[in-house]
C-alpha cells in the first residue's frame, strides 16, 4: 500500500512537470503568434514614414554611429556558477534609460506604487506625497519623451507621426519579445526535468546489470 | 555539483538583432542601438549583399560577447545558419526567431522547439514505452 501510494505521489509530480512543461511550450507558441501582427503594424507604419518623409531619410543611412549607450535594455536575474549561467534566468525591460541617470526610466516589473515614491523622501502628509508622486511621474514622462525624441532626431528633427507610431509599435514587440525569452527560459528548464526524469525511470526499469 | 557556489545576480545587457534594414531600423527607434567606441554595433542588417559567413560570424560574436542577453533573428535569416543556430544550446543569450515582412514565423523551423519536439515524437514513446 505504501509503495502504491509513493508510486502514485511520484507519477503525480511526474504529471506536474509534464504539464508545467506543455504549458510552457504553449505559452511560447501563443506569444509568438501575438507578435506578427504588432511587428506588421510596425512595418507598415515605418513603410508609410518613409512614403511621406522620403526613402533616404528613413533607412538604414540614417543610422547613427558614433558612439552611444542602448536606451532600451535588459536586466537579466540568473545564478551564476563559474563564469556561466546556470538554472533559469529572468529578463525584464528596462525603457528609455537617461544618458545622465542610468536608472530606467520605464521599467516593466515596478508596481506603479513605487513609480509614484521614486520623487518623495519621508514624507508624512498625504497630500503632500500624492503631489510629489504627481511630480515624479511627471518628470519619468518627460525623461521618457526626451528619449524617444532624441531617437527620432536621428532621423531628422521634422518626422512623420507614422514613424513616431512605429517606434509605438516596435516598443510593445520588445515586451512580448522579452516575455517570449522569459517562457523560453521556462520551457527549456521544464524539459530538462522531464528529460531528466525519463532517463532516471529508464535506469529504474533496466535495473542494475549483474 | 554540491561544491560549485550559485550567486544570484542582476545585471543589464543589451538586445542584439540580426535581421533585415526594416525591422533592425523598428528595433533601433525602440532604443535598444548600442554603438561601442570601437564602433562596433549590436546589430548586423542583413540585405541580399550580406553573405552567409558574415551572418555566420555576426552570430557567432553576439552568442560569445558577455553583454549581449537576448539575440532577435529574423527566421529566414536563421535558416541560412540553421547548423550553428540549432547547435547552439546556452541558455544565455536567448535566441529569439522572429518573422520577418515576406517570411512569416513558422514553429516548424524554431530551434528551441526543435529541440523539445523529440519528447513528442514516436521514438520518446516507443522507448518509453520498452
Amino acid at each position: 500500500m505504501a509503495e502504491g501510494a509513493g508510486g502514485a505521489a511520484a507519477n503525480g509530480g511526474s504529471d506536474e512537470k509534464v504539464l508545467d512543461f506543455l504549458d510552457s511550450v504553449d505559452s511560447y507558441l501563443t506569444t509568438m503568434e501575438s507578435l506578427a501582427p504588432i511587428l506588421r503594424q510596425g512595418w507598415f507604419d515605418l513603410a508609410s514614414a518613409r512614403h511621406s518623409m522620403g526613402v533616404f531619410r528613413v533607412s538604414s543611412a540614417s543610422l547613427d554611429l558614433k558612439d552611444h549607450s542602448a536606451s532600451t535594455y535588459l536586466q537579466m536575474v540568473g545564478h551564476e556558477s563559474d563564469d556561466s549561467f546556470v538554472g533559469q534566468p529572468s529578463f525584464s525591460l528596462c525603457k528609455w534609460a537617461s544618458a545622465d541617470n542610468k536608472s530606467c526610466c520605464s521599467e516593466e516589473e515596478i508596481p506603479d506604487s513605487q513609480l509614484r515614491h521614486r520623487g518623495t523622501s519621508r514624507l508624512s502628509e498625504n497630500q503632500e506625497q500624492n503631489s510629489n508622486g504627481d511630480d515624479s511621474l511627471k518628470t519619468v514622462d518627460d525623461l521618457v519623451k526626451k528619449e524617444r525624441s532624441k531617437t527620432l532626431s536621428v532621423f531628422g528633427t521634422l518626422v512623420s507621426p507614422k514613424l513616431r507610431t512605429a517606434q509605438l509599435s516596435f516598443e510593445t514587440a520588445l515586451e512580448v519579445l522579452v516575455e517570449a525569452a522569459n517562457i523560453r527560459s521556462s520551457m527549456l528548464s521544464a524539459y530538462s526535468q522531464v528529460q531528466k526524469q525519463m532517463e532516471d525511470t529508464r535506469e529504474g526499469e533496466i535495473g542494475p546489470i549483474p | 555539483m554540491a561544491g560549485r557556489a550559485q550567486i544570484a545576480t542582476k545585471s543589464s545587457a543589451l538586445i542584439a538583432m540580426i535581421a533585415d534594414e526594416d525591422t533592425v531600423t523598428g528595433f533601433l527607434l525602440a532604443g535598444v542601438g548600442n554603438v561601442d567606441l570601437r564602433r562596433k554595433t549590436n546589430y548586423l542588417i542583413v540585405d541580399s549583399k550580406t553573405t552567409v559567413k558574415a551572418i555566420e560570424d555576426a552570430f557567432k560574436e553576439f552568442t560569445t560577447r558577455e553583454d549581449i542577453a537576448v539575440v532577435l533573428i529574423s527566421q529566414y535569416v536563421a535558416n541560412m545558419i540553421r547548423f550553428l543556430v540549432d547547435s547552439y544550446n546556452k541558455p544565455v543569450p536567448a535566441i529569439l526567431e522572429i518573422p520577418s515582412k515576406d517570411h512569416p514565423y513558422d514553429p516548424a523551423h524554431d530551434s528551441v522547439l526543435s529541440r523539445v519536439k523529440y519528447l513528442f515524437s514516436a521514438e520518446s514513446v516507443a522507448s518509453g514505452r520498452r
